[in-house]
């Protein structure tokens, strides 16, 4: 008894101790956002999450005494949505995916770019219309774009090339001829890899996105994308066939199409750059540099070309990239983002070694990145920007059940056998009903 | 505090003796409810005050944490001693009937909210469509029992809890037999077959897919290619073997539990009376005989409640098929599905429909449990 009444006491004094207690937020300059944490979540990890933490902590942090700090995580697109569910979103989220950014949108997750101040029309020169426009959902802009990259690559073992005699193909007959020529002299044409944790299968879904804009054209890539028509169109079924063309013809793929889903898109291009080499060709996006074993050189032990167009005067460039979605408004947010999307910080992200990513802010140039072929890329993907002539990936435009769901696992089941009519009818009964 | 009687003895009136008449059961039913309800409510209300105070506070943060402390803490406890203080105030008769009810009360509320309603709100949920916005009635149930991927997963998760148990069971069995006869090293051997028990399944599940791990090209980083590629063989993705995939998972779960089943096992083979087992090799029985005979039978009871555990747990496994092979090639078990339906596809009433078919799945094996532990108490 004796002992809960000086419990009890003691409990009051703390609460009258805590009632005069100081706060301890700093003052409230202008720029100074002492203390305060901003969660910044994406995908990224390792090298770049590394050197995007480094340059806020030397930049953003160092000038306001904000705590920013970026996390990425390897399953991104699952996580973040439970967070967002459970109540507890990050204040900025790097979506690879604008189908996701609009998801939020319209749930009222996201905040508006209109609302948190930013002017549309100075964005819009900033990062070219076509980027903003994807994040617009009922007139209003949700998506900051924070990177940007070119898909429509083909990486060679270019020793190779040279010693035989090989010429880049321009046009897809011109590609397979290649491809017999290459099993003729002993080689195996191409590695494709798709596995990826949780996402396995996404790789092949650039693969149909490149042929459905060299076939298709930018147009019904953009009805295909919206589902004006169905995922198993007429269109669509051709774009497959032709891919079902190279990923199952004997001897074209490391391994046979089987073991596809299998190889993780990490390890895939190994085979290409060894000595003697695997395969010749590794279609990709630009990221994959960093995951090149040690001592790659970059146009010297492998090269790019583009990829090479199908149909006859259907041209079209695909890309991915980032926007970023805003849950969270306070003035430190805003400075924040403002900051990050400047051309002085997208510079100095680009030039930490070993970073792939590509501003989309179109006044970096070609010369703030280590390393020159991803230098080179960007200024192509820049003019494109300018052009309007980019397209973004579809699975990441489509809606999260499709294409972070069934569009992947579509995949995977048509190379372990699965008939393609079948596997591309089953996405299309996936999409959502309200699609 | 004694009442007073005629009779000149001090006993109270014995707890048992209620009170006759209707009014009175329903007065009695009442304050029995009242009881039950009053120390939750009031420890709800007194915390959330003070959360809502500690949350506009602008102290140090130390401080506030120990307020929040000491209110939780010391408030909760001088709630349960206040209601203590008030059951003995009431007449003597109703006081040992109402004061169970003031200490469980709080355990009957708290599984009230966090088990019971939950549980009726997703069988109401399962009858609705993927926002939980329109009712369909059994299309979700139609769907649970006709798609392909769900199929497998019965098919799959029925696999499951026919071979891991029985194999854990087996081996942990064979392990407290041979372990108990060891002069030395008792304890040794039996902490390293119980030590993968500590591992979580998802820990387990990364360490194992590194001796899964296929390479196309170049050496083999997992433990199983290596193996076979060593003796000459092509490197083989293990995990997409099907239907052999499945067994591969469920050697990762045996390996987890039958640390448990050996543990539970060795305890009821000690636990067995020598003299019968003396009685029975002086009767002539080989060790073998001694072991089904005699041993077994009477560790019969111990080992129903290990089988009916592990099916339980085996039940519920999801981490070992998500992060090994992401449910695809054939190794969909129900409880993935659940979650893939739930958070992947958001379609709340598929998930829900999977979830209540999981729960109805379990009934039976509950019912074992629970016939065996009235069993049990019968005999006390």
């Amino acid at each position: 008894m004796k002992r809960m009444k000086w419990l009890a006491l003691l409990a009051v004094f703390a609460m009258v101790v805590a009632a005069c207690g100081d706060d301890d937020d700093g003052g409230t300059a202008t720029g100074d956002f002492a203390g305060e944490a901003i969660a910044i979540f994406g995908a990224f990890e390792t090298v770049e999450a590394d050197a995007a933490n480094a340059v806020i902590s030397s930049g953003f942090n160092a000038d306001t005494g904000a705590e920013a700090f970026y996390e990425g995580s390897g399953s991104f697109e699952e996580q973040i949505k439970i967070r967002v569910e459970g109540g507890n979103p990050p204040d900025v989220a790097l979506y690879p995916q604008p189908g996701a950014v609009l998801e939020q949108a319209e749930l009222g997750n996201a905040i508006a770019l209109e609302d948190l101040g930013f002017d549309i029309d100075e964005l819009e020169a900033t990062f070219g219309s076509y980027l903003l426009s994807l994040g617009e959902y009922e007139g209003k802009h949700y998506g900051i774009p924070t990177n940007v990259n070119s898909k429509s690559l083909v990486w060679y073992n270019k020793p190779v090339f040279e010693a035989e005699g090989y010429e880049t193909p321009g046009t897809l007959t011109e590609w397979t001829d290649l491809a017999d020529q290459m099993l003729a002299d002993g080689y195996t044409p191409f590695c494709i890899g798709t596995g990826s944790d949780a996402a396995t299968g996404w790789p092949a879904t650039d693969w149909m996105e490149d042929i459905m804009l060299r076939t298709a054209g930018g147009d019904v890539y953009d009805q295909w994308v919206s589902h004006e028509i169905p995922f198993n169109d007429p269109a669509v079924l051709r774009a497959g066939e032709i891919f079902e063309s190279i990923w199952g013809a004997d001897g074209y793929v490391l391994g046979g199409p089987d073991t596809i889903p299998d190889i993780d898109f990490r390890d895939s291009p190994d085979p290409m750059v060894a000595d003697p080499p695997g395969c010749l060709m590794h279609r990709q996006a630009s990221f994959i540099i960093s995951f090149f074993p040690e001592g790659t050189t970059a146009g010297v032990d492998v090269d790019i070309f583009p990829f090479p167009d199908i149909d006859d005067g259907v041209k079209g460039s695909l890309g991915g990239g980032e926007l970023g979605a805003i849950f969270n408004d306070t003035p430190a947010i805003r400075a924040f983002v403002e900051w990050f999307i400047s051309a002085d910080t997208q510079c100095s992200m680009g030039s930490q070694e070993g970073v792939q990513r590509i501003s989309p802010n179109v006044d970096v140039g070609p010369d703030c990145y280590a390393d020159p072929i991803i230098g080179t890329i960007s200024g192509s993907i820049t003019d494109a920007l300018k052009a309007g002539g980019m397209r973004f990936d579809a699975s990441d435009l489509m809606p999260s059940a499709v294409g972070q769901g069934s569009f992947w696992t579509g995949m995977n089941e048509w190379m372990r056998g699965e008939d393609m009519a079948s596997v591309f009818q089953s996405i299309e009964d996936s999409w959502p009903m309200d699609g | 505090m004694t009442e007073p009687q005629g009779t000149g003895t001090t006993l109270e009136r014995r707890p048992d003796e209620l009170p006759e008449g209707v009014g009175a059961r329903v007065g009695l039913g009442a304050l029995r409810i009242l009881a039950a309800v009053a120390v939750p409510l009031l420890a709800f209300i007194v915390l959330w005050m003070t959360f809502e105070w500690l949350r506009d506070a602008d102290a140090n943060r130390g401080v506030i944490v120990l307020v929040a402390v000491l209110v939780g803490v010391v408030g909760v406890f001088t709630l349960y001693w206040a209601m203590d203080f008030m059951v003995n105030r009431l007449p003597a008769r109703f006081r040992e009937s109402i004061r169970p009810w003031v200490f469980v009360g709080p355990a009957l509320v708290i599984l009230a909210i966090f088990l019971a309603y939950p549980a009726i709100n997703t069988i109401y949920l399962s009858f609705l469509d993927a926002r939980s916005e329109g009712f369909i009635g059994l299309e979700n149930y139609g769907f649970v029992f006709t798609d392909s991927g769900m199929l497998r997963a019965i098919r799959n998760t029925l696999g499951w809890i026919i071979i891991v148990p029985s194999i854990s069971v087996a081996v942990g069995l064979g392990f407290a037999v041979l372990v108990d006869k060891l002069r030395r090293g008792e304890a040794v051997a039996k902490s390293i077959i119980f030590l993968p028990m500590a591992v979580s399944f998802v820990g387990a599940s990364i360490v194992w897919s590194f001796i899964y791990d296929f390479k196309i090209f170049g050496s083999q980083t997992g433990l199983l290619n290596g193996i076979w590629a060593g003796i000459g063989n092509e490197p083989v993705a293990w995990l997409s073997q099907e239907p052999f995939n499945n067994l591969l998972l469920m050697v990762i779960m045996v390996w987890l539990q039958t640390g448990f089943a050996m543990v539970i096992l060795s305890a009821a083979i000690k636990s067995v009376p020598e003299e019968i087992i003396e009685a029975a090799r002086i009767d002539g029985a080989s060790e073998f005989q001694v072991f089904w005979r005699v041993v077994m039978p009477s560790i019969a009871s111990t080992l129903v409640v290990v089988m009916t555990t592990m099916v339980i747990t085996v039940l519920k496994v999801f981490d070992i098929v998500w992060v090994l092979t992401n449910g695809e090639t054939g190794t969909e078990v129900i409880a993935e599905r659940m979650i893939r339906w739930f958070f992947r596809n958001s379609h709340n009433g598929r998930g829900a429909a999977i979830a209540v078919v999981l729960f109805l799945a379990i009934i039976p094996v509950m019912a074992i449990n629970v016939r065996r532990f009235k069993a049990e108490e019968q005999i006390r």
